[in-house]
């Protein structure tokens, strides 16, 4: 740990509904908050499914896994890939070729407890869905940050998960929306971030907007915080800055005024102008 | 004129229809209410309600949210002596 002596937190970035965005996101806040100097473990709880190490682009250099850990083929240590590009990122890759099944919330907390000390955050990437697999990356949180984008049925998944944290005794849960779609939300074709948190109410972490360079970045295996001049690469830093304590004004897409509206009917009545 | 404005704030678009389908069916999945649970949810009030006092008008029994927390929201209007 770093000069305080106050344990790592630990963060579970979750959803329901499958491919929001979390992988990218645990990708890409970690990074970030690497780069600002903090001590990172990302632990892939997508077991059987896992990604996050093509997304980081640390899929060469694994050796064991988590459930090679906890079944006591080897140690915590020898299986924490460490990421080159930053002085303190780590990863504790998934098991490919086992499931869900194979490890239990109790294992998780264990783990977790080692990591503590050693971290100033412990970021956990969830798998889809509602079952064990969810039940174990939940377990050991402090905190969670769930990821939707603006659709009615990530919003609906968004939404069960959010009442599954809160009977978890979860004080700490915030929304990061991505893939918006400003354009879209302005010509009355996307929820916007006003309506997302109408219905979710919860606190909003951040605002990440569809951009074609997250692509391109999970091609080269290089978190998109790396490259300064993209749109998600700066609201995922944003999100790592919030993170860190720092109050940065949220962007305003919504413009509900009447020459708004105006110029919307324009552009409905005549669509190819 | 008036048709024109109309088209303009007229809401129809389907961020507004999303909004609307969202808000019915986060209320059910919170509290499990379907819609025919609230159907006989209302009779049944109805029946109880109008045992004791004589219902005019239109009675309205229906779930609203107030954030994360759903709540009965019964109205029902009384004949005046
Ligand atoms: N802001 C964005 N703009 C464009 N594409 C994005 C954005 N965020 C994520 N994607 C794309 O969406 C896809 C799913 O992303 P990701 O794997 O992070 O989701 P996930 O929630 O972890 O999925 P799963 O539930 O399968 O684990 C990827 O192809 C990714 O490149
Ligand atoms: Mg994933």
């Amino acid at each position: 740990m770093g000069k305080n002596k106050e344990k790592g937190k630990v963060i579970v970035v979750t959803s329901g509904k499958g491919g929001v965005g979390k992988t990218t996101t645990v990708a890409n806040i970690s990074s970030a908050l690497a780069r600002m100097g903090h001590k990172i473990v990302v632990m892939d709880l997508d077991i059987g499914l896992k990604k996050l190490d093509l997304i980081l682009g640390l899929e060469n250099r694994i050796i064991y896994d988590i459930v090679q850990v906890i079944e006591g083929e080897c140690t915590l240590k020898q299986a924490m890939v460490k990421d080159k590009r930053f002085p303190h990122l780590y990863m504790l890759p998934a098991a490919q070729t086992r499931n869900k099944d194979d490890i239990k919330p109790e294992q998780v907390k264990v783990i977790c407890e080692q990591l503590r000390p050693e971290f100033d955050y412990i970021i956990i990437d969830c798998p889809a869905g509602i079952e064990q697999g969810f039940r174990n990356a939940i377990a050991a949180a402090d905190s969670a940050i769930v990821v939707t984008n603006p659709e009615v049925s990530a919003v609906r998944d968004a939404d069960r998960i959010i009442g599954m944290l809160e009977s978890a005794e979860f004080k700490d849960i915030k929304l990061v929306v991505n893939r918006l779609q400003a354009s879209m939300v302005k010509s009355g074709d996307m929820l916007s971030i006003d309506d997302l948190l109408e219905h979710l109410c919860i606190d909003l972490l951040g605002i990440v907007p569809e951009d074609r360079k997250v692509l391109i970045s999970t091609n080269k295996g290089e978190p998109i915080v790396l490259n300064g001049n993209s749109a998600a690469g700066t609201a995922f830093n944003n999100i790592a800055r919030r993170m860190n304590g720092e109050e940065l004004d949220f962007p305003t897409f919504e413009d509900d005024s009447f020459w708004s509206k105006l110029r919307n009917l324009g552009r409905n009545l005549f669509p190819n102008k | 004129m008036l048709d024109f404005l109309k088209r303009i704030f007229n809401d129809n678009s389907s961020r507004k229809q999303a909004n609307d389908r969202l808000r019915v069916v986060l209320t059910h999945d919170r509290t499990g209410a379907s819609t025919q649970l609230m159907e006989t949810l209302k009779e049944e009030i109805l029946q109880v309600i109008s045992r004791h006092v004589e219902i005019e008008g239109k009675p309205d029994v229906r779930i609203i949210r107030e954030g994360r927390r759903s709540a009965l929201d019964i109205n029902i209007p009384l004949k005046g002596r």
